[in-house]
Formats: structure tokens, sequence, C-alpha cells
């Protein structure tokens, strides 16, 4: 139990960090020196500090928003086994529970980007379900290919010996494009972008503005490291299934880390090299890594 | 052919009857006390009176439609039932679009009970009893050939009242032309009779002969639910809207009960039991939800006197009971936790996920499709009510009209907000529910058979041993609240004032109205990526003063029904050509007719003489 | 474990120049896919332990991954020509239809041929998918050099079979397959580039104006 719980603080503290080590790959490869890997801790210390200005046309909707956008990320990553096998949750619900809990965070960011009147938040709602849509079959089908390896949907049972598998390991490629698309990654969307009408995540939370907009920020960090988590899980299981030793645990954490670090390096490369695409080329992207997942719930079926 | 009429009016009130009156009484409850505020000041005294009456009688043939034992009574009710809808469509007389809804809607209906009349007497030719007993023990002497043509009459009858695609062309006329009350009622329960039918006629009276039936029902299932979303993406009437809904939730139910013959004819009865339990939470969710999502837009047509979206705007802070009545409902049908419409979705998949692991791999990819693609559907619908909730009720008035609109009345509140009850109760009560319906669908099922002992927290069924897949509702609720507030507290404890100002609009100086995103702006992605099915059709005009200064601006668009333009039209086509041949027999003189009835006398003696 | 990787590495870049809609990336794809393939048969020559392997893939990485992706991008560039490759049957529809020459090519080998070895079973079906996939883009992209580049796809997939299947081909008929391919590069980028000077386009369907 403590582990847990431990588990639970470890990944809150580390999620920004992840945020700040890509972006940091991601100047380097740029050939520049780039923020401090710390950088994403300073934004939220001095969001948090900040007073805040809210939109007049605005309703109590955009109040609540952040705090529901938060709870909806904080809740997935109690699903999601790091480097405990055992989930903190498992008797809460199983790996689809995580489409249904991201949806509800989504939902309301999107009301929120309608709520101000301005035509960049409808603008970013409007697409970000759009691209949301269409990444949800991959995610369930991904989550299909994954759940035949495993025999269950259970994400508690995804543990053991690190099981490489063919259908899994494409599973995970499939996932690993959904991610691109829902932490508003290139090619999708750009994190870094500055002009309004390119934005998709970012306009929705055009509005926000001190700690709503802390706790937004850091709910797509936490929902970038839930989806890292998965992917790992899934490709690479969680190795020692009932932890009981600090050494395992120790253990435990540091392939975690390699996992985790591995999964941003192969997403700064690919926001280096690759272009945005435009919003209907997304579209298409996303239906390759559905295709992809399809043929790892064919080969997984085939036993590969 | 003598004992047609020496039948008796019995009732057969078996767990499925149940459900199915629990279901019909809760909506009409609802409907009936909000109508009291709802036809106040719209119409005079007789005319309310005259809708009431048709309003009970509606609901009673209804009630008789779901517990009679005899296949002719069935048949009465259910014309009853069609005909008192159809004046309850028309109720709005002096709309025009009402009466050409309502005669598209007696149309079709008619068509589907056709289909269902002449299932029946094929029944009856080999039982020789409209008994629902006698029909099903001698349902096991029917040639399959047989079988399969009455299974395709059933579905196709059933099927029009239900709405699946392509038979659901007169739906989202016929909802919204009614009063809102009645498009609840119609929309909640009415086309729920029609699964009522399938469940009871196919499944429990016919029993299932083969595979593919299963599989079909789910095919049209899974098309009937991307079809509904993608329609109701496309549509700016809130009613119309939320009619295409009614189109997609009924290929989610079904997408259960399709499973569920899938597994009956694979003789996988846990699993049935499991699949048939889910189509009917959905079934009951879908009834709560639509019914309280028809009353929220009742109360703002009444508020605003349109239906059109793009008029609205900003009513959350005029009409804030309405609106949270309508997120509630919005949340519910777009499967958020932990409202019920997520229970049942996330079991739907569940269905698929454990069904595949003891199907044939072919059936498992087909699962699998049949899955993502309902992920699909989750996703279109849950963008399509954050376009009917934000367009409608968040920002700024978009007319006069939205901008002068006041809340609705007591009894209106009462209805909206019992039903939102309602979408939470069935959300966190959802393993007691589920246990229910497990008994339900068992008694339709496998009557014989020892009690299943499956929990919605414990799935273990055929999974491997040790791995249980849960879901605790009430958990989830409790976290997110607790998370909530600590977040609440914290927030409100350390941080400085908030201050209002201006939305931030590119530098451009003035916020007006005509700034905001459309619900047609919103769903244009949608209309692009669909292109290839919608067949979107554009128009833009400029007048231009110079060629820098555009004066005047119009931007048309609109999308063409396939459904309408190649199957509908060319079988009208058909019909009109047809009749204008058999015309020519018609010539008016009186000796032909004469003889045309000699020549069926003929005919008749020959053909008795055949037999 | 670890020629999973690779194998899924080689899957996902046939998939990825199905989906190309421009010369250069289905350039770079073939690279990617032909490294892939060049560390599956490293593996396979540290565990099978022939030296002849450890020559064949050194000639993959000259050749495949170094010399003729090069080459392909300079013609690219020498002759200036539309980027955009052409296309028969539009990418969604290419995807699908590659799934299913996969979910076939499976079936074959799991039904047909009978493999006892997991691995190798998986290795067969994904060389043989990998043929067809270069047939298909030969068969479905209008520019000449996509039917070459689909010629060099079908003779990694060819290689992928006769790897996993006997452990490589003797020696010298791997050698002068390698230079054959090389060969016909060359000579079929001469012949691109002639095609180019002579009818400023290079769209293969359009050579039916040729005959009288």
């Amino acid at each position: 139990m403590i582990f847990i719980i431990l588990q639970i603080i470890f990944l809150i503290s580390l999620a920004p960090l992840v945020s700040g080590i890509i972006t940091k790959i991601k100047n380097n490869l740029r050939l520049r020196r780039g923020q401090s890997v710390w950088q994403p801790y300073y934004n939220l210390a001095k969001l948090f500090s900040k007073d805040e200005v809210c939109s007049e046309h605005s309703s109590w909707v955009f109040k609540i928003t952040p705090f529901i956008v938060f709870a909806s990320s904080l809740l997935a990553l109690f699903l999601v086994p790091a480097f405990i096998a055992k989930s903190p949750a498992q008797y809460l619900g199983d790996l689809l529970l995580l489409v249904f809990i991201f949806s509800l965070g989504r939902f309301f960011l999107a009301l929120a980007g309608l709520d101000t009147g301005s035509s960049f938040g409808g603008m970013g709602s409007s697409r970000e379900m759009f691209i949301s849509s269409f990444a949800e079959p991959a995610i369930v089908m991904a989550f299909f290919a994954v759940s035949f390896n495993f025999g269950t949907t259970n994400l508690a049972a995804t543990c053991g010996p690190g099981a490489l598998k063919f259908s899994s390991l494409i599973a995970g490629i499939a996932l690993l494009i959904v991610t691109l698309a829902e932490t508003s990654r290139i090619p999708i969307d750009n994190q870094e972008t500055h002009l309004e009408l390119t934005m998709i995540h970012e306009a929705m939370a055009l509005e926000y503005s001190g700690p709503s907009l802390a706790l937004i920020e850091l709910a797509s960090y936490l929902k970038q490291i839930v989806f890292f988590t998965l992917i790992s899980a899934t490709v690479y299981p969680v190795v020692f299934c009932a932890q009981i030793t600090p050494i395992q645990a120790l253990t435990g954490i540091i392939i975690y880390l390699a996992k985790i670090s591995f999964i941003a390096v192969l997403i700064a490369f690919t926001e280096v090299f690759l272009a945005k695409m435009r919003l209907f080329r997304a579209v298409d992207f996303l239906y390759f890594s559905f295709v992809l997942a399809l043929l790892a719930l064919i080969a997984a079926t085939l036993g590969a | 052919m003598l004992n047609l009429f020496n039948t008796s009016i019995a009732f057969l009130l078996d767990p499925l009857s149940f459900f199915f009156v629990f279901t019909i009484l809760l909506i009409s409850l609802a409907s009936a006390i909000y109508s009291v505020g709802y036809l106040q000041g719209e119409y005079s005294l007789r005319k309310r009176l005259y809708g009431w009456v048709l309003f009970a009688a509606f609901i009673v043939s209804m009630l008789f439609v779901v517990t009679v034992n005899n296949a002719l009574i069935f048949l009465i009710s259910w014309e009853a039932m069609s005909l008192l809808s159809y004046f309850l469509v028309i109720f709005d007389q002096k709309n025009e679009k009402s009466i050409s809804a309502g005669i598209i809607y007696l149309v079709m209906t008619h068509i589907g009970t056709a289909f269902i009349i002449a299932s029946f007497l094929i029944m009856y030719k080999y039982s020789g009893s409209f008994d629902f007993a006698a029909i099903k023990a001698a349902c096991q002497n029917i040639p399959v050939f047989t079988k399969n043509l009455v299974f395709i009459f059933l579905l196709i009858g059933f099927g029009t009242k239900a709405g699946i695609v392509p038979l659901h062309i007169w739906l989202p006329y016929a909802h919204p032309q009614a009063p809102s009350h009645i498009s609840s009622l119609m929309s909640g329960v009415m086309i729920k009779t029609a699964i009522y039918g399938i469940i009871r006629f196919i499944i429990f009276i016919l029993g299932i002969e083969s595979l593919w039936w299963g599989n079909l029902i789910l095919i049209i299932a899974i098309i009937s639910c991307l079809v509904g979303v993608i329609y109701a993406l496309m549509e700016h009437d809130l009613k119309k809207l939320l009619a295409y809904h009614s189109v997609e939730n009924i290929g989610i139910i079904l997408l259960g009960i399709g499973a569920s013959m899938v597994f009956i004819k694979l003789k996988l009865t846990v699993l049935a039991v499991l699949a048939l339990s889910v189509g009917l939470y959905h079934l009951i969710n879908h009834a709560i939800f639509k019914g309280l999502l028809f009353l929220c837009a009742g109360s703002v047509y009444k508020a605003t006197g349109t239906g059109d979206m793009e008029k609205f705007g900003g009513l959350i802070k005029k009409m804030p009971q309405t609106a949270l009545a309508f997120l509630f409902g919005a949340m519910a049908i777009s499967a958020l936790p932990p409202l019920n419409g997520f229970v049942s979705e996330w079991l739907t998949l569940q269905v698929f996920f454990i069904g595949a692991f003891s199907v044939s791999s072919g059936l498992k990819i087909f699962f699998a499709i049949c899955a993502s693609l309902l992920a699909l559907t989750g996703g279109l619908a849950a963008s399509c009510f954050v376009k009917a909730f934000g367009i409608t009720f968040l920002a700024m008035p978009r007319s006069a009209k939205a901008k002068e609109a006041v809340e609705a009345g007591l009894s209106m509140k009462i209805g909206m907000f019992f039903l939102a009850f309602f979408t939470v109760v069935f959300g966190l009560g959802a393993a007691v529910v589920f246990k229910i319906l497990a008994k339900v669908s068992q008694s339709v099922l496998a009557g014989e058979l020892a009690p299943i002992n499956f929990s919605l927290n414990n799935f273990t069924i055929n999974i491997q041993e040790g791995n249980f897949v849960y879901l605790s509702v009430p958990q989830i609720a409790l976290i997110l609240a607790i998370i909530l507030l600590i977040t609440a507290t914290l927030i409100y404890l350390f941080t400085g004032k908030v201050k209002k100002y201006g939305t931030w609009n590119c530098g451009y100086y003035k916020l007006t109205p005509r700034n905001e995103y459309t619900a047609t702006a919103f769903s244009k992605p949608f209309r692009i990526a669909f292109g290839f099915f919608l067949k979107p059709y554009r128009k833009t005009e400029k007048l231009r003063e110079s060629f820098y200064h555009v004066k005047t601006f119009k931007y048309e668009t609109h999308t063409t029904s396939i459904f309408q333009e190649y199957i509908y039209k060319p079988i009208l086509a058909f019909t009109f050509g047809s009749a204008r041949f058999i015309r020519k027999i018609q010539p008016g003189s009186i000796h032909l007719y004469i003889a045309y009835i000699f020549a069926t006398i003929v005919a008749l003696i020959v053909l008795i003489k055949i037999f | 474990m670890h020629t999973y990787v690779f194998l899924s590495g080689i899957l996902i870049m046939t998939y990825f120049m199905v989906i190309a809609k421009r010369l250069p990336p289905l350039i770079s794809s073939f690279r990617l896919q032909s490294l892939f393939l060049f560390l599956f048969t490293v593996s396979l020559a540290i565990s099978g332990g022939e030296p002849s392997l450890y020559v064949v893939a050194g000639l993959i990485l000259i050749l495949k991954v170094i010399l003729i992706p090069t080459l392909l991008l300079r013609i690219i560039k020498k002759i200036k020509v539309n980027e955009n490759l052409g296309f028969f049957m539009n990418p969604q529809l290419s995807l699908f239809t590659a799934l299913l020459l996969t979910y076939l090519s499976y079936l074959f080998t799991f039904r047909v041929m009978n493999l006892i070895d997991r691995m190798q079973a998986a290795s067969f079906a994904l060389a043989l998918c990998v043929t067809l996939l270069g047939l298909f883009i030969m068969v479905f992209r209008i520019k000449a050099l996509s039917q070459i580049v689909g010629l060099l796809v079908m003779e990694n997939g060819l290689f992928l079979t006769a790897v996993t299947m006997c452990r490589g081909l003797p020696f010298i008929v791997e050698f002068s397959t390698f230079l054959d391919i090389f060969i016909s590069v060359i000579i079929l980028g001469v012949f691109v580039y002639r095609i180019n000077t002579l009818f400023t386009h290079i769209d293969v369907n359009k050579l039916d104006n040729l005959k009288g």
C-alpha cells in the first residue's frame, strides 16, 4: 500500500520533468541550448502564485473546468501500473475506463473553449474534438490487441517478465501515434506555437490564466505520463508482479525510468523530424495508427 | 381461421415485460409532470385536454404492447400506438411541417406493420393460434428457410419502428415535430417497444436459427450508430439533432442484443445473458437521458420560439436550471463518468472484449472492429454534444429572442430534474441495476438454468483464472469528488483575486456575437472528413464594391441525404411509374370492370381446382 | 525478442511506403526499411554464426541503406520533377488493401506452410507480405521512380524470405543479386532521366502515347 501511494506521488512529481526533458532534447537536436529541464516546475510555481483574469462572457462552466480536467487526469494516473503491477485502483476499473476518463476532461475543456465567446476557443474545441474522435477507435483497437496478449483488460494483470511480443510492439506503436495526437504534439498539433489560428489544444485554454492555467497545464503533463506509462506497460510489462522488498521496488523504478526516457526520446525525435500536418491529413495519420492496431490484433489472434 | 377472433385478452407478466413497463412509466411520469407547464400558454384549454387524453391513451397502448400475451392483441395495440402517436405528431396543426412529417411517419410505420403482420401470419400457419406460448412451441417445426424469412420480416417490421438505418428516415421528421414532452416519450420509450418486439419475437419466441442473424444485427447496429451520429453532427436544429442521436443509440442497444444472439447460437449462455442485459441497460439509460434532453430542448424552444441552434447562445445565464439539466443529459449521452450512459457504453465495449476471448478468430476481428467503431461513435457523440451544449447555452446570445429568454416554469423544472436525478442514480447504482437486469435477461434466455453469478464489479466469464475485470462507479465518483474538493479548496485558499475582463480576440477591438464560433463552423471538420458520405454542397456569393472591399458575403452549405437520394427517391419514382402504368387498365367503362370481376372469379375457380 | 523489433520495424516502414504521398518520404522509408533489414541480418548472423551473413549484411548497409537511396534522391533533385507520386488508389484504400494482403500472407503461412517455429513463421509471413506490398507499390503508383522503389522493396522481401527459410542463399548468388539490383537501379535511373528529358514527365501511364 505504501508503495502504491509512493508511486502516485512519484508520478505526479515526475510528470512535468518528462515534458522538460522532451523540450530539452528537441532544442539540443536543433543545436540550441534550450531551457532547463526544470522549467515546467518554475512555470507551474509562477502560475500558481499569480492572480487570475477571467472573461466577462464566461459562465460557471468555465470556472469549474480546470478542476474537472485536473481531477480526470489524476484519476487516470490511479489506473496505470508504473513500477508496481498491482495498480493502485485495480478495483476501480480497467484499461477501457481510461478512454472514458480522458473524454470527461476533454468534454469540459472543449466547453470552456466555447464559453468565452471568442472564435479561437471555438476553433480549438472543434478541432480537438475532431481529432480525439478519430483517435478513439485506434486506442480501443490497440487495447483489444493488448488484452489478447494478457488475457484480460485488467491492468493489474499486465505484469511478468518482459514478453516483448510482435503484436504488442505494433500495438505500442499505434498507441504512440495516438499519444502524439492526445498530447498535442507535432505532427498533429504544436505545443510551441504562438499563433492562435494554428493552435488546437492551446486555443481552448487561451482564456485561462493564473492557477486555472496551472491546473490545466499540470493536467496535460499528467495525461502525457499516463499515456507513456500505458505504452511502456503494454509493450514491456512491469517486471515484478508482487513487489515487497524495497530493492525490487528500486529496480522497478529504474526500469520504469529507462522505459519512459526511451519513449520521450522517440517523441522528441519525431517532433523534430516531422512537419506539422494539415488538419485533414491528421485523420489519415490516425487511420494509419488504427490499421496498425488492427494488424496487431490480427497478429495477436494468430498468436504472434 | 375460425378461432381468429375467439381470443381473450391475457397478460404476460414476465420480468421482461415488467422491465419495459417500468421504463415506460418512469419516462411517462416525468413527461406528464413536464407537460403541465409546457402546454400552458401555448394552447387553449380544450386543445390541452385533447392532448392529455391522447397522451394517456398513448401510454396505455404502449403498456398493452409490452404486456399482452397474444399476437393479435399485440398487433391491435401496436397499431393503436402508431395511430395515437401520429395524432400527437400532428398535434401542432398550425404548422405545415407537422402535417408532412406526420404523413412520412404514417407511411413508414405502416410499411413496418405490414411486415410484422406478414411474419405473424406465417407463424400462425404453423401454430394455429395467436397465443405466444403456442407460437413458441410451434416455432420448432418451422423449416429453416421460412424461419429466415420470418426473421427478416420481423427485423424490417420492428426495425422501421426502432429507426435502424436505412429505415430511419421518418424519425428525424416526426420526433421533432411533436410537442417536446411527446418527443421525449416517442424517442425515449416508443422506439424501445420495437426493441421489445425484437427480443420477444426473435430471441424468445422464434429462437436463434443461425449465426448470421446475430452478425446481421451487429452490422446494422454499427451502421446505425455511425450514420445516426454523423447526421446528428450536421444537424443544427436541436430537436432534430436529438432525433438522430436516437438512431445512434438504438444502434448501441442493438449491439448488445446482436452480440447476445451470436452468443446464443454459439451456446455461450452466460455471455448471452451478459450481452442482453447490457443491451437492456443501455435501453433504459437511453430512455432516461434522451427523455431528459428532449424535455430540456422543449424548455429552450418554449423560451426562444425556435429550434435553430445558430440563434441560441448564452442561455446558461438566462436559464441556469435548464442548462444544468441539459448538461447532465449531455454528459450521460456522451458516456462521461460517473453518469449512466458511461456505464452501459463501458459494458457494451466489455461485451465485445470478453466475448472475443471465446469465439473464433474471424469473429474476434469482427468484434474488435465493432468495438472500435463504437468508440468512434462515442467520440463523435461527445463532439456533437459539445456543440449542442456549447452553442446553445454558452458564450453570448446570438439573437434577440435568446437575449430575452426566461427560465422554464416549476413543473417543467421538476420533470427535467426528475430524469436528471435518474441519470445519476443509474450511474452510481450500476451494480444493483445490473443485477436486476441480469435476472431479466436470464428469464428471457434460459429460465431453467441455475442463477448466474456475475456482478458489475466482477466479470470472470471465460477469462483466465484469477483475472477479474472491475468497474466501480461509486468509487470513481468518490475519488473524482475528493480530488475536486481538495484542489478547489487549495486554490481558493492560496490564490489571489479573480478579475473580470473582456475576451482576448487577437487585438480586434469589439467582440460581438457574430465573432463567435457557430454550429456550422464547429461541425465543418467533420463535414469534410465524412465528405464521401455526406456529399456536402457549398456555394459562396460575394458582392464587391471594389477589389478590396467585399460588401456582402453569402455562404451556403448543406449536405445530401444519400438514403433519400439513392434509396427512397428511386423507390418512389418506381412506384409512381408503375401506378401510371396500372392506370391504363382503368378506362372508365363499366363493362370492362364487370369483365375484370368475371375474369377474377374464373381464375379463382381454376386455382382452387389446382390446389 | 529483439528480432521482433526489427521485423515490426520492417513492416511499419513498408506501410509508411504504402501511404507515402511524395517521393522523398518513400525513399527515406525504404532506407529505414533496409536499415532494419540490415539489423535483422546482423542479429541472425550473430545468433547463427555464419560469417557470410556478415558480408551480406555489409552489402545491404552499403548498397541499400546508403548508395541506392542517395542515388534516387539525387535523381529526383536533378530532374526537378513534381514530387507527388500519383495514385491509382488513394492512401486510405491502399492501406486497407495492405492490411488485407498482410492478413492473406499470414493465413498462407499458418495454413499452407505449416511452419512450426513461431519466429520463423512470423518472419516468413512478413517477408511474403513485404514482397506483395512491393508489387502493390509498383502497380498502383504512377511515377516511374516508384516502380524502382517497388522493385527494391520486393527484393528486400525476397531476401528476407531467403534469410529466414534457409539462412541466406549461397554467397555468390546473393552477391550477384545485389549487383543486379544496383545495376538495374542505375539503368532505370538513366531511363527515368531520359523519359523526363523527352516527355518532361515521368508518368508511366502516359507511355501508351508512344504506340502509333
